[in-house]
């Protein structure tokens, strides 16, 4: 009895993830949990759930902290995340790398890059896309309507838990700055595959102001997703008001069964993403290397973990022109792939699928190996299965019109080509569920402050309170 | 067939074919396996694919075999839209991948359904089973007329041996498993009646119309069209109606099996069926009045199939045995999967399930890539077999299931391996938490299971 399996790893492989309690870092070894992704084992302290909610008698903490001073404070905190002598972040590479699916320097670049979301403009700018007139953060902003009516409205603190994904540091770092800034008492529910990094930025926000409101109204914790005896306890109106959860499936199905009255659902969803190619990029070799470059940098967005990363291509194209595209895309891809380091080999089960396609070769045809370097497979219409790590799928179409249908309520981002052909098929595309076109090669970057998930979230996340001051006594004339 | 493997599948019958050790049989088979994979490596498509890509010629030792042991989800890999748009002869081009034989051409142009392309593959010797995959593909196992021949001989000697019954001829027959209509099972149904049956008593089925592939596949289909936002919600409202009928049809059908088994309650029984049914058979039995002290105290009992995740009380197993009147000595358990053509039986001293000489175990690591080394003693891993009775396709199959198999000899005296009786799958063991932005349309399909 030597090899695999959990319990027979040698005891330091088990990496401590500990939590992160109002402003106090909460260390200790009492339950151990599993990261599927790479089978490694992290230990946490006992969750001690009292101390995550915050009492209805109190007002949360930061609620009468000017949104300049929190904005500034975040602004702070990216530039320490930023910082290579920060040991937090520098810890929490190190263990995330032994838990994740992206290699070291990617997760990196990740923090890095989700760094940047603290920005000074970048912030106000998303407040101000998302309420119609941000001061109802910092005060009670008075109305009067029409007949005279006076009131008083407050875009108020909430209580929120995110449920945060692992597949993107970025998120953690957003989700902590958007807490911040509409002032909520945040509880984030942290995920197996990065039970780190939401505390690495906690730990580093305690170390600018131990005492600030901001860092007194974040907690950061992990327990097993669906698991009840947390879910349970916690998930009630009388602790909190919203819910933020990512994902589906069985994800959201373990939140959904408590939702009701007073607890809300703001879910961001899971999405596919995909491209569409018109003829133009077939009608010469430049624009053939041009589209197949852009649909290559769409693919590759966090080497396809990524919502926004296109798995589903379809080219307007007789199948020789289509096939030209793919063996560039090809290239293109396991060019990006050796970049990055990263060969990580398909699951099981989809290599079995697309070594049969290979198999069945007259009506699909494939670019690559299922080695995890970068694949292509070119068909008719898309394959069954969910193309990911490196993989995509040429569909050929005669007419982008045939491809429209493929777009669903799932679809997220469709990258675009020629740019200029956008506007004739946005409406159809918005109807059929999807939520963003953008210009193939740019999958990644949206303009600060634009809806995500078709919806303006932190509008959606405040607790919407009025004072209604009567109607205005007219003087007698 | 050659030698070393006609050596070990000639032991079918044998009544001491659980009492070879592993050392006894390891050369042999090692030397069936490479039989096999010389046979099959040019006629097996996707064989010769994995060898060329593995880089083997010959299989020299287990490990070699590793890479050339199929994932169960091979049987799945075909495309969907295939099954879907009803693409005979393209679904049969996939099967042709698979297939050691090649696949003689049917006439598709008029076939109405798949039970019908189904039936005209079978007619010309290429048997297709599919397991019932309620909201997932389902996987579609090809076979040939020596595998029906194989399923008929090993199903009955497995029985015998695991449950200490003598196949004499002399019970009446309770079928009260709703099983799927498909050539593996009908041909197992058949010879358990053939070997166990009193032929002047007539075999008790469940009223239910037979589950064919066609129905099976039918919420596959379904399930598909919603994800496309194809289906309207009067399609969906109709196949809930029939759903709905369906189940009420299942529920009658277990009353009556239920009153079949009071009103036959003196004879000698031969119960078959899965736990979710029996179980509930056996409630409605006890609540009409009867139980252990009103049957006959030699009866035998059949199980099929795992729990299929049916939630029920910790002690059913005991419950549908008292119920019946089982004695203890026939707690009869098989573990076997529709991918084998073989099964394991399960012995009452050691309370372990035997690995027969012409099933080769391997245990794999997790992820099902590496053959964990042995030494001595139980070994827990993925469990692997070769099963080298199997004619119609290619007899390596890595399962789901995590399993302790232990090489050395079992408390009932039995020299085999022999696998311990706590076989899981891995897929009801990941706590799956894991939450990513990136997903697809599955999850906005609600309610189809």
């Amino acid at each position: 009895m030597s090899a695999a399996g959990t319990e027979l790893k040698p005891a330091g492989a088990v990496v401590s993830a500990p939590f992160f309690l109002r402003g106090e870092l909460v260390e200790g070894q009492d339950a151990v949990h599993r990261s599927r992704d790479l089978g490694v084992t992290f230990a946490t302290p006992r969750l001690a759930l009292d101390r995550v909610v915050h009492p209805r008698t109190e007002v949360p903490p930061l609620l009468n902290v000017p949104l300049a001073e929190i904005i500034d404070f975040l602004v702070e905190t990216g530039e320490r995340i930023r910082d290579p002598g920060n040991l937090f972040v520098q810890e929490c590479l190190d263990r995330m790398a032994a838990t994740h699916v992206l290699p070291r320097a990617v997760l990196a670049e990740q923090v890095k890059g989700a760094a940047a979301y603290l920005d000074q403009r970048l912030l106000r700018t998303v407040v101000e896309q998302n309420f119609p007139d941000p001061r109802a953060l910092d005060e009670w902003v008075p109305k009067q309507d029409f007949t005279g009516r006076k009131s008083f409205v407050r875009a108020f603190a909430p209580r929120l838990i995110h449920v945060l994904p692992g597949n993107s540091p970025g998120v953690a770092v957003k989700s902590i700055a958007q807490g911040a800034m509409v002032k909520a008492v945040n509880l984030f529910k942290m995920s197996s595959s990065d039970p780190f990094t939401t505390v690495a930025v906690l730990r580093t926000m305690a170390d600018i102001d131990p005492d600030h409101a901001i860092v007194k109204s974040m907690s950061a914790v992990y327990w097993r997703g669906g698991d009840d005896a947390v879910e349970r306890a916690l998930y009630r109106p009388q602790y909190f008001d919203k819910i933020v959860a990512w994902g589906g499936g069985d994800a959201i199905s373990n939140v959904v069964k408590y939702l009701g009255p007073g607890f809300q659902l703001v879910s961001f969803d899971p999405k596919t993403s995909i491209s569409m190619v018109g003829r133009e990029a077939v009608a010469s070799d430049e624009a053939l290397d041009l589209a197949a470059d852009l649909a290559a940098s769409d693919v590759m967005v966090l080497n396809q973990e990524a919502c926004v990363a296109s798995r589903f291509i379809f080219v307007e194209a007789d199948r020789d022109d289509a096939d030209r595209f793919c063996g560039r895309l090809h290239a293109r891809i396991v060019q990006k792939a050796a970049d990055s380091g990263d060969a990580r080999p398909l699951e099981e089960d989809l290599r079995e699928q697309i070594d049969m396609l290979m198999m069945l070769d007259d009506e699909f045809r494939v670019w690559g190996k299922t080695d995890g370097k970068g694949l292509v497979i070119r068909s008719d219409e898309p394959v069954d299965f969910h193309p990911i790590n490196k993989t995509a799928n040429v569909v050929r179409v005669d007419s982008l019109d045939d491809a429209a249908k493929y777009v669903n309520v799932a679809t997220q981002t469709v990258g675009f080509y020629p740019f200029e052909r956008m506007p004739d098929y946005r409406e159809l595309l918005a109807s059929g569920g999807a939520q963003r076109i953008v210009r193939l090669g740019e999958a990644g970057p949206s303009t600060i402050g634009n809806p995500h998930d078709a919806m303006y979230p932190l509008h959606r996340f405040v607790h919407w309170m009025a004072h209604e001051d009567g109607v205005e006594i007219q003087p007698l004339a | 067939m050659s030698s070393a493997t006609e050596k070990l599948t000639r032991l079918v019958a044998a009544e001491d074919r659980f009492d070879y050790s592993h050392a006894e049989l390891r050369e042999t088979q090692l030397e069936a396996l490479n039989e096999r994979f010389q046979e099959r490596k040019d006629r097996i498509r996707l064989l010769g694919h994995r060898a060329r890509e593995a880089g083997i010629a010959e299989i020299r030792s287990r490990a070699d075999m590793v890479p050339l042991l199929f994932p169960h989800s091979v049987y799945k890999s075909y495309p969907e839209r295939f099954l879907i748009e009803e693409k005979w002869d393209r679904l049969g081009q996939w099967l042709g991948a698979i297939s050691p034989y090649p696949i003689s051409p049917v006439e598709t142009s008029d076939v109405a359904d798949i039970d019908e392309w189904i039936e005209r593959l079978q007619a010309k010797g290429h048997y297709v089973s599919c397991s019932s995959g309620t909201t997932g593909k389902s996987a579609m196992l090809l076979a040939s007329d020596k595998d029906m021949d194989w399923s008929r001989r090993d199903t009955v000697s497995v029985f015998a041996w695991g449950s200490g019954v003598r196949p004499a001829r002399d019970r009446r027959m309770m079928g009260l498993a709703p099983t799927a209509a498909v050539p593996k099972n009908l041909v197992i149904g058949q010879a358990q009646h053939d070997a166990f049956g009193d032929p002047a008593k007539e075999r008790f089925r469940l009223p239910i119309p037979p589950i064919t592939v066609g129905s099976l596949t039918k919420m596959v289909v379904l399930r598909k069209k919603i994800a496309d936002g194809t289906a309207l919600p009067g399609e969906l409202a109709e196949f809930e109606r029939t759903s709905r009928e369906r189940q009420a049809t299942l529920d009658q059908a277990m009353t009556a099996g239920a009153e079949a088994l009071v009103k036959h309650r003196d004879e000698k029984l031969y119960i078959s069926g899965l736990w979710n049914a029996l179980y509930q058979v056996a409630k409605t039995v006890r609540s009409l009045g009867y139980s252990a002290k009103d049957f006959h105290p030699d009866n035998c009992i059949y199980i099929g199939g795992g729990l299929k995740r049916a939630q029920l009380p910790p002690d059913y197993q005991e419950f549908v045995h008292q119920t019946f009147n089982i004695p203890a000595n026939r707690d009869f358990q098989n573990y076997s999967m529709q991918e084998l053509n073989s099964g394991m039986p399960k012995c009452q001293r050691g309370n372990r399930y035997h690995v027969p000489p012409w099933l080769v175990p391997f245990i794999l690591d997790e992820d099902g890539r590496v053959l964990l080394p042995y030494e001595t003693g139980e070994i827990e891993g993925r469990a692997a077999f070769y099963d080298l009775s199997l004619d119609g396709r290619w007899g390596g199959i890595i399962t789901g299931d995590k399993i302790s198999l232990d090489f050395g000899p079992c408390a009932c005296g039995g020299k085999g391996p022999s696998v311990r009786n706590n076989i899981v799958r891995y897929a009801d063991l990941q706590g799956d938490d894991k939450i990513g932005c990136a997903g697809t349309v599955d999850a906005y399909v609600r309610g189809l299971s």
